[in-house]
């Protein structure tokens, strides 16, 4: 789809200045704060951050999956396909889990129940949610594990988690988020606990799918690469505020936020010749207990003045315009910066 | 048919006087349960003085294997390494212990690389204090500033008040505080933020300059493999693939799996996504440590495979480099330093 | 908008509270320091119980034959007359050496294999668990009865025959938190390094272990207390006239229908200081254990 047509597309995700703070021991976390972002059906946001960034407390934070204890603080709007779903409460919410909206997590080797055979995991969507019985449950799950490439999934189906590779759980785990067809698809660094060769065949697979079945999916992950070839847009996170949202294309050939070009200078090239020295970025990741004031970047900002140290930038948008103002569900090319990157990057895509 | 170990000398180990580290005919076995896993299989490789080599491979290939093996950390099963002339294998207790000391590590995970329970001096200057090495509090200051530490801050604290970055540089100035030759990196950056990778691969290789030392860097992230390698080694379920120069071996990879390998990497130019991917470069699924395919054990998921890489692991063969001579107009064959193990390398 | 932030002035109590916060963490409740507070108060009476202003123990009043709480005496007399309150301040002398006695043998012996086993493993290892496995499965109380029936029933004896009881749980301990320990890799690198085994188990190894030995300790204590009241009730503890909890108990047990306090009040100390060992003894183990990794 031509970035045209993907602002046609009904929103699926409007997400409206997010905030959650965390009980923890060290203090009060301010895990994520005033972030806003929309999704659109058929769209691929991908989230990028670093530890820190807050984009993992952000997905669990969408379904409400956060441990109840631990959130002090929720603040802000969550709207699924025009449902507030930030206000619903938890049994309703549990209907929605699975069904309309589906989550895979990085670690495969934990996400599946080891005493249970995959046929069971892959039919609980299935009977719960659709009501599916046991024999038609078990067919569909049939067709959902050849449908995410696990070949011979008749016998495959009757056997546990222990008796399956890394990529193979994790394309089971695909299965079982898939099993009710659902709007949207989070997948929360679906592939990093895997090889660079299982890592591509994920990807494509989570590609293939979204295409055919017209998901909505939010892929968070700390690999620009990953998000490169895969994201339509692309929203950057650090020190759980949202620094940067643009279309991929431009977000690697005109990135604004000195985050994200130091982000993109800082990684090792596949292309560029052995010894080549790295831009590193000095200092290190943020700590999210007592937030000092100002922008969470200065410390380790080239560009930084004094004002970055006082004033928290606001999100406003990368390109002139009359209006100030960001609109709701767009698209464009916003950063939050007081004195953005302005020329292009040295090198730009390569 | 398999030649017997120990009787040809494998073609990718070269003849130079600076060579630091040797190793020939490595075989390091695990018994896990009933079953023997070979976790590395008939490795041989060499590393000269000042060079970095890259051990590249996915999981299970044995690359971490290899780092502890040539630290002795458990010894090997069978296989000869060879330190500046010298068998490790051969040494046991003490004499092996004091050898040793010219070979350092770092790890993967920095906070678990650190006694939790002792504070950053005592960490840094534990290998000075067990040799009974003098002038350990200059030294110790000088490693700590040297990896970019601040000694007075930092001295007195315990590891869990630091970040994963800081810990990977207290252990980087651990290992350098003996003044080894050697410095062996098992993925030390794997388990760092990305902002902060960069800074530990700089301090690297800028430690490398300064002290003058011969690298091994295992990595499975093979942009950061080409960013600090002179050479690189790919590994494939604990057989050696392919081993050379660096450009030769990423510009022009002779192994189906490195090629597989490079292919893989997500591109970072958003434009490329829409570009239909061409045949499929690897099939299947890793096959059983403990139950390797016959013949070539990469032969079930590579694309050109035929019935000959059944019958006959490949030996190391010098991949040709062919290059045109404009006034002779005829193809030379350059001697290259790279070397393949493969019945059927690519542009070969 | 953001809400403006206003400087809190702190009062001096809460700049108090507040380093105190600092030096042992957040996470010690009232609770944890109630136990404490009691534990204090069983060891003060361990101490000083012969030099505090309280009736003698073992003087049988036959005239105050099983009064009640707070007639006369401030928790009555036992069957022969003699105070309660006093024989249970000089109750916990026994309790509390035992306690630490038993402890202490189990943590020294069953510690020290432990830890052997988990870094050597091999024959050792597996000797030590057959080993371990055989004491187990002995019924505990027939062991204790034999070994009580070999070195006697002195203070000391019984304190060596229950710490003998513990040498198995110790060792298990010991030995899987060596095993844990030993596949970090600062225990590597410290091979890497050079360090003799003998540096490596006492600088790298017991610094790691010994927290959880000691933690555990302290909820052992607990049990040893119980175990010996249990031996009390067979008259195999200490002997009389010497009062322990576990004997009051056993005394009482005749008078359960006429004066049931006599037995209550020595059950109801035993409850709580074995309460607040466990309590003390998980909470130092949970603080111990978050030490180790970073937030």
């Amino acid at each position: 789809m031509t970035p045209a047509e993907h602002k046609e597309q009904p929103l699926l995700l409007d997400v409206r200045n997010l905030t959650i703070r965390l009980n923890s021991a060290v203090g009060l976390v301010h895990a994520v704060e005033d972030v806003s972002f929309v999704l659109r059906e058929g769209q691929t946001l991908g989230i990028v951050g670093e530890s820190g960034s807050g984009k993992s407390v952000m997905a669990r934070s969408l379904m409400n999956l956060l441990p109840r204890r631990s959130v002090t603080q929720r603040q802000g709007s969550v709207v699924l396909s025009g449902r507030k779903i930030s206000a619903l409460s938890e049994r309703d919410l549990q209907k929605l889990r699975g069904a309309q909206v589906a989550m895979i997590f990085q670690d495969p080797m934990t996400a599946l129940n080891p005493v249970l055979t995959i046929c069971v995991q892959v039919s609980e969507p299935l009977q719960q949610h659709l009501g599916l019985s046991k024999s038609a449950a078990r067919q569909r799950a049939i067709e959902l594990l050849d449908a995410v490439g696990i070949p011979d999934a008749a016998s495959r189906v009757d056997q546990y988690p222990h008796q399956l590779s890394g990529g193979m759980r994790q394309r089971v785990v695909i299965a079982i988020a898939l099993a009710c067809d659902p709007a949207l698809l989070i997948a929360d660094e679906p592939t990093t606990a895997l090889d660079v060769t299982v890592q591509k065949q994920i990807l494509d697979l989570l590609s293939r799918l979204q295409t055919q079945r017209r998901m909505g999916m939010l892929l968070i992950t700390h690999d620009l690469g990953v998000v490169a070839s895969r994201a339509d847009i692309i929203a950057v996170m650090y020190a759980g505020r949202l620094v940067e949202l643009a279309p991929a294309a431009t977000l690697f050939s005109a990135m604004r936020h000195p985050y994200t070009e130091a982000l993109f200078n800082s990684i090792p090239r596949i292309t560029d010749p052995s010894h080549t020295r790295l831009q590193a970025i000095p200092g290190r990741p943020p700590q999210l207990h007592n937030p000092a004031p100002g922008c969470a970047f200065a410390p380790r900002c080239q560009y930084a003045q004094q004002r970055c140290h006082r004033e928290t930038p606001p999100v406003v948008l990368s390109e002139p315009s009359v209006s100030s103002v960001v609109p709701v569900g767009h698209t464009e090319h916003v950063h939050a910066c007081f004195f953005p990157v302005t020329r292009p990057v040295a090198g730009g895509a390569n | 048919m398999k030649d017997k170990p120990g009787q040809i000398t494998p073609l990718q180990l070269r003849e130079r006087d600076d060579i630091v580290l040797r190793i020939e005919h490595l075989f390091v076995n695990f018994r896990v349960g009933k079953q023997t896993v070979q976790a590395v299989s008939d490795l041989s490789l060499d590393v000269a003085r000042g060079e970095t080599l890259g051990l590249v491979g996915e999981s299970g290939c044995g690359k971490s294997t290899v780092g502890r093996a040539i630290m002795q950390l458990p010894p090997p099963t069978s296989g000869k390494v060879l330190f500046k002339g010298q068998d490790l294998c051969l040494l046991s207790g003490e004499s092996l212990r004091q050898t040793r000391t010219a070979l350092q590590m770092i790890f993967q995970d920095p906070i678990s690389s650190l006694n939790p329970r002792r504070k950053v001096r005592d960490i840094v200057a534990e290998g000075l204090q067990i040799w009974g090495r003098p002038g350990q509090q200059a030294r110790v200051r000088e490693v700590m500033e040297a990896v970019g530490l601040d000694p007075d801050a930092v001295a007195d604290r315990r590891p869990h008040q630091f970040s994963g970055g800081q810990c990977q540089r207290i252990c980087i100035a651990r290992s350098l505080a003996l003044d080894p030759d050697v410095l062996i990196c098992d993925e030390p950056v794997s388990a760092l933020d990305v902002s902060v990778q960069a800074q530990i691969l700089n301090l690297l290789e800028d430690m490398k300059q300064r002290y003058q030392l011969t690298m091994v860097f295992v990595a499975h992230n093979l942009a950061v493999v080409r960013n600090v390698s002179d050479r690189v080694a790919v590994m494939y379920l604990g057989k050696l693939c392919e081993i050379g120069d660096t450009e030769s071996v990423y510009t022009r990879p002779a192994h189906p799996y490195t090629r597989a390998l490079l292919a893989s990497i997500p591109d970072m130019n958003p434009l490329s996504r829409h570009q239909k991917d061409g045949l499929p470069l690897l099939q299947g699924d890793l096959p059983s440590p403990a139950n390797p395919p016959s013949g070539c054990r990469f032969r079930t998921r590579c694309p050109n495979a035929q019935p000959l890489c059944a019958e006959r692991e490949p030996l190391m063969q010098t991949v040709r480099q062919t290059e045109h001579n404009e006034l002779q107009s005829k193809a030379t064959d350059v001697v290259s330093d790279h070397f393949v193990a493969c019945h059927f390398p690519l542009n070969g | 908008m953001p809400a403006k932030k206003h400087p809190k002035i702190e009062s001096r109590a809460q700049k108090f509270a507040r380093a105190l916060q600092q030096v042992f963490g957040r996470g010690f409740g009232p609770g944890f320091w109630l136990a404490v507070f009691w534990l204090v108060i069983v060891a003060f009476c361990a101490i000083f119980a012969d030099w505090l202003p309280l009736r003698d123990p073992l003087d049988p009043v036959i005239a105050n034959r099983l009064n009640g709480p707070l007639s006369g005496s401030l928790l009555g007399a036992d069957g022969l007359g003699r105070d309660i309150f006093s024989r249970l301040v000089h109750g916990a002398r026994v309790s509390v050496v035992i306690g630490l006695t038993a402890v202490s043998i189990g943590m020294i012996v069953g510690g020290a294999s432990g830890i052997i086993a988990g870094y050597f493993r091999g024959h050792f290892e597996r000797a030590l668990m057959a080993v371990l496995d055989v004491i187990l499965a002995f019924p505990w109380l027939v062991l204790l009865l034999a070994l009580v029936a070999f070195i006697g029933q002195s203070l000391f004896a019984i304190s060596v025959a229950i710490g003998f009881l513990w040498i198995p749980a110790y060792a298990r301990v010991a030995r899987a938190n060596t095993l844990s320990v030993v596949q970090r890799e600062y225990v590597l690198a410290a091979k890497a390094m050079g360090a003799s085994t003998s540096r490596i188990l006492l600088r790298e190894v017991l610094p790691n272990v010994i927290f959880p030995l000691l933690a555990y300790g302290l909820v052992a204590m607990g049990l040893v207390i119980i175990v010996e009241s249990a031996l009390a009730f067979l008259g195999l503890s200490v002997e009389a006239p010497q009062p322990t909890w576990g004997g009051m108990i056993s005394e009482g047990k005749r008078h359960l229908a006429t004066a049931v306090h006599v037995a209550l009040i020595p059950s109801i100390t035993m409850f709580v200081t074995v309460l607040s060992l466990n309590f003390v003894g998980d909470r130092v183990r949970s603080r111990f254990d978050v030490k180790e990794s970073n937030l």
